[in-house]
């Protein structure tokens, strides 16, 4: 183990400062939501973000060069990811294509497939959804029934996907579908790269519990997509899943989400008051404050014992499963504690009068529930652990 | 950088683990509930002293081995999966603290300490309400090249093998670091035993007579020397709690795939892998929060409490979730007094209010994360 900052580590946390300085202007753009004419274009200012941070060298930092990444030292990463956090910059809009596919695509991928999208990834010229989950095929997601035929160059795909989020912004999918339903159920299924353009697919958004429309149904009626936007073998889908998911579920970009969410509300407990007291005065805040911020520190080493075994070759296994359920589990606490602190008026809607922050506690409350569910829910999660880390008996006999 | 265990500290690892296996088990500390406190034979702790353990990460330059301070937890550690005596951690930390100091017979007591000549314990705490050095009362008054310590001290560990103490004391309006031997006229020394066997006493000090040659590190940062001595030997005890929790785990790990009801390993029900799930989620917490704190302390060692206080405070509940878990688990046997279960329980309960318990750590952490 090597726990030391050097001289060069420093150079490179002033050279990242200096720049995030002197980003400040597209940063509030970005906020803001407005392109570069000043119009209101949420999506084209946060593609220019992510641009504009990629080109820097802080996205796409584990990377091969190849692929247009970074190959940066973990050393670097670390730095970067503490000092991304510090500042307050835009969230990613393609966290789907960074975190989930580009990982999976380096992995399996074929050198047309890596040529082709890892770049525009990074610049988030195309954004991408993951097509996996079907309405009678969630935790059981190997039980999906979405059909594709393989027709001369093209599969003919039919079927519908759900919970789908991003979909109605997405140019890009990642799609699991049954290619032979006579297979035991893991071994019919294949990785596919749909293009969201398509003829044949339709997408209805749907409404999630807290009122926002980010996540979609979508239907598949004899879609054609190219028999070179297969992912490694026909039938051999389902092991290139399972790195999809472990992607997803690993990560330090939970913990910079993280340590905005915790600053926030601290700022919180200065400004509210329990008791006639402010929050902050409270013992029983203090020490929640104080666990909170235990987990996310413990949430950040963990995911940098991560990170060093990945770039010594490591892929993240189903140990990812560890720092999902407490990321979800962390994420809720703080939530529900930011409700409690808020006092009666958390229980406002976010046009009311009086209602404190626009509503964003209660915002916040509903997405973190939805953390306990997508990419895995926390039962799966705990299943993960037992049966994969911890080798038990599987709970469930299939 | 790099977060994981290096090959050089994976052998040390593995060799220490072969040498506890080899030479101590769990039935000295059963027995030693009845007949305690449990002492380490005079021929183990004489392998211990041979093999340079006590100097491991002692500097170079002070005739140690100079390895980082995370090879010393990754030693406490393994003690405390095999539940051996917590007095490897008080070596540790007595011997950290000498490698700091550069008064007085230092460099003399730290050999002596590191080649078994004389155990060398400390005394920190006061009953005061709260922990560490930083409230002391105990107060030592000097006078030309001689004075006189007066003052109680508690939470003493090791004190029954002792041949002198680092007592921390008030001198002059700053900390010091004063060697007091164990058997110097005026000191009393109250043996305790902990539920884990061990033993723990308090130090009754009237007017013990001591030179200027015993301050030692009375220079001017004696202060830093003693919160940052503190802050390691805490360190040391969440490694021991992280090896408690490692070992609860795998023992119970292993029962819930052999042990069968309803015609099924047990392992199998979800209300047991989920409680098990959670428990290895506290364990690799409680891992990566210890690798933090090691961090800290080789890296900023003046500021390095929160770091410190996070792996304390997490540590000390995972222990105690990791071995109550156990014992459910385990159903009427690990409610018996034949199986380990409550003696790593006890350890855990043990270590959990020792040099801070969880509730004192957070508060530390609430004051730093408000200013
Ligand atoms: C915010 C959000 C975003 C999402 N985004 C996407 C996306 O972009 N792409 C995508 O493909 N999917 C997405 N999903 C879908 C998500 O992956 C599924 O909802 C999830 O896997 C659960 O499947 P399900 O909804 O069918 O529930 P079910 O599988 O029917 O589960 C119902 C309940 O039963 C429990 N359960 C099921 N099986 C077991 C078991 N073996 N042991 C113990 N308990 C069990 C579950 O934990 C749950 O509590 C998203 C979901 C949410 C909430």
């Amino acid at each position: 183990m090597d726990l030391k900052f050097s001289e060069q580590d420093e150079a490179y946390r002033k050279k990242l400062l200096d720049w995030l300085a002197s980003s400040g202007e597209l940063i509030s753009r970005t906020m803001q939501g407005t392109d570069d004419s000043g119009e209101r274009n949420p999506m084209q200012a946060m593609r220019d973000w992510q641009k504009h941070l990629y080109e820097a060298g802080y996205v796409g930092m584990s990377w091969p060069k190849i692929y247009g990444g970074y190959e940066a030292s973990l050393t670097e990463q670390v730095i970067a990811n503490e000092e991304l956090a510090r500042a307050k910059i835009p969230p990613s809009l393609n966290t789907v294509g960074l975190t989930i596919v580009a990982p999976t695509m380096i992995q399996h991928g074929s050198e047309e497939q890596k040529q082709k999208y890892l770049k525009r990834i990074l610049r988030a010229e195309d954004i991408w959804c993951q097509g996996f989950s079907e309405p009678g095929a969630g935790s059981d997601l190997a039980s999906l029934k979405t059909n594709a035929v393989l027709d001369g160059d093209n599969f003919v795909v039919n079927g519908q996907k759900v919970w789908t989020s991003a979909g109605h912004i997405a140019d890009m999918c990642v799609l699991l579908v049954r290619t032979n339903r006579d297979a035991p159920k893991r071994e019919g299924i294949t990785y596919l790269l749909a293009d969201m353009k398509s003829e044949g697919i339709t997408i209805r958004p749907l409404r999630n519990a807290g009122g926002g429309s980010h996540f979609n149904e979508v239907f598949f009626d004899d879609v054609k997509i190219p028999k070179e936007n297969m992912v490694g073998e026909l039938h051999g889908g389902w092991a290139i899943a399972r790195s999809t998911l472990d992607n997803e579920r690993s990560g330090l970009s939970g913990v910079v989400a993280l340590e905005a969410n915790f600053k926030r509300l601290l700022q919180l407990t200065e400004s509210a008051s329990i008791g006639g007291e402010p929050a902050i005065e409270d013992a029983h805040t203090r020490d929640q404050l104080a666990q909170y911020w235990i987990e996310i520190e413990g949430l950040k080493y963990l995911g940098y014992r991560t990170l060093s075994e990945q770039l010594k070759g490591q892929k993240p296994g189903s140990q990812a499963s560890v720092g999902k359920l407490f990321a979800s589990k962390l994420r809720q606490a703080m939530a529900k504690n930011a409700l409690e602190i808020v006092g009666p008026y958390a229980a406002l809607t976010k046009k009311s009068p009086h209602v404190m922050d626009r509503g964003r506690w209660v915002a916040g409350y509903f997405d973190s529930l939805g953390y306990g569910i997508g990419g895995g829910t926390s039962e799966i999660m705990h299943n993960v652990i037992a049966e994969r880390v911890l080798e038990l008996p599987r709970s469930v006999e299939d | 950088m790099d977060f994981q265990l290096s090959d050089d500290q994976l052998a040390i690892q593995d060799a220490v683990a072969k040498f506890f296996q080899e030479e101590w088990n769990s039935d000295i500390r059963r027995d030693a509930l009845d007949d305690g406190p449990v002492k380490i034979s005079d021929e183990i702790w004489q392998q211990i002293v041979e093999m340079g353990w006590i100097g491991i990460a002692v500097s170079e330059e002070h005739g140690g081995s100079g390895l980082e301070l995370l090879t010393a937890a990754m030693l406490a550690e393994e003690g405390g999966q095999v539940l051996f005596p917590s007095k490897l951690c008080t070596a540790f930390t007595t011997a950290f603290a000498l490698d700091q100091c550069q008064s007085g017979d230092t460099a003399a007591l730290l050999t002596d300490h590191m080649t078994g000549q004389q155990f060398v314990s400390l005394a920190v705490d006061e009953a005061n309400g709260t922990f560490g050095p930083e409230n002391n009362a105990t107060a030592a008054t000097l006078a030309g090249d001689g004075g006189t310590i007066s003052g109680e001290k508690i939470l003493v560990p090791d004190a029954e093998c002792a041949d002198c103490f680092l007592v921390a004391v008030r001198l002059n309006d700053s900390g010091a670091l004063v060697k007091v031997a164990a058997d110097a006229p005026g000191l009393t020394i109250t043996a305790m035993q902990r539920i884990d066997g061990q033993s723990i006493s308090s130090l009754q000090l009237a007017d013990v007579p001591f030179s200027s040659d015993d301050i030692l590190g009375g220079t001017d940062d004696a202060d830093q020397v003693l919160l940052r001595t503190y802050e390691f030997w805490t360190t040391l005890i969440s490694a021991d709690l992280l090896g408690v929790t490692t070992k609860a785990l795998e023992m119970t790990n292993e029962y819930a795939k052999v042990r069968q009801q309803f015609n099924k390993p047990i392992g199998s029900f979800q209300a047991v892998s989920h409680r098990l799930a959670d428990v290895k989620v506290a364990e690799e917490v409680g891992r990566s929060l210890l690798y933090g704190a090691c961090l800290a302390l080789q890296e900023n060692p003046d500021q390095c409490f929160p770091q410190v206080s996070a792996a304390k405070a997490w540590l000390s509940d995972a222990a105690a979730e990791a071995t109550e878990a156990a014992l459910q688990l385990h159903g009427g046997i690990g409610y018996t007094w034949e199986l380990d279960v409550h003696l790593l329980l006890r350890q855990a309960r043990s270590h959990a209010v020792y040099l801070g318990d969880a509730a004192y750590h957070r508060k530390r952490i609430g004051n730093f994360i408000t200013g």
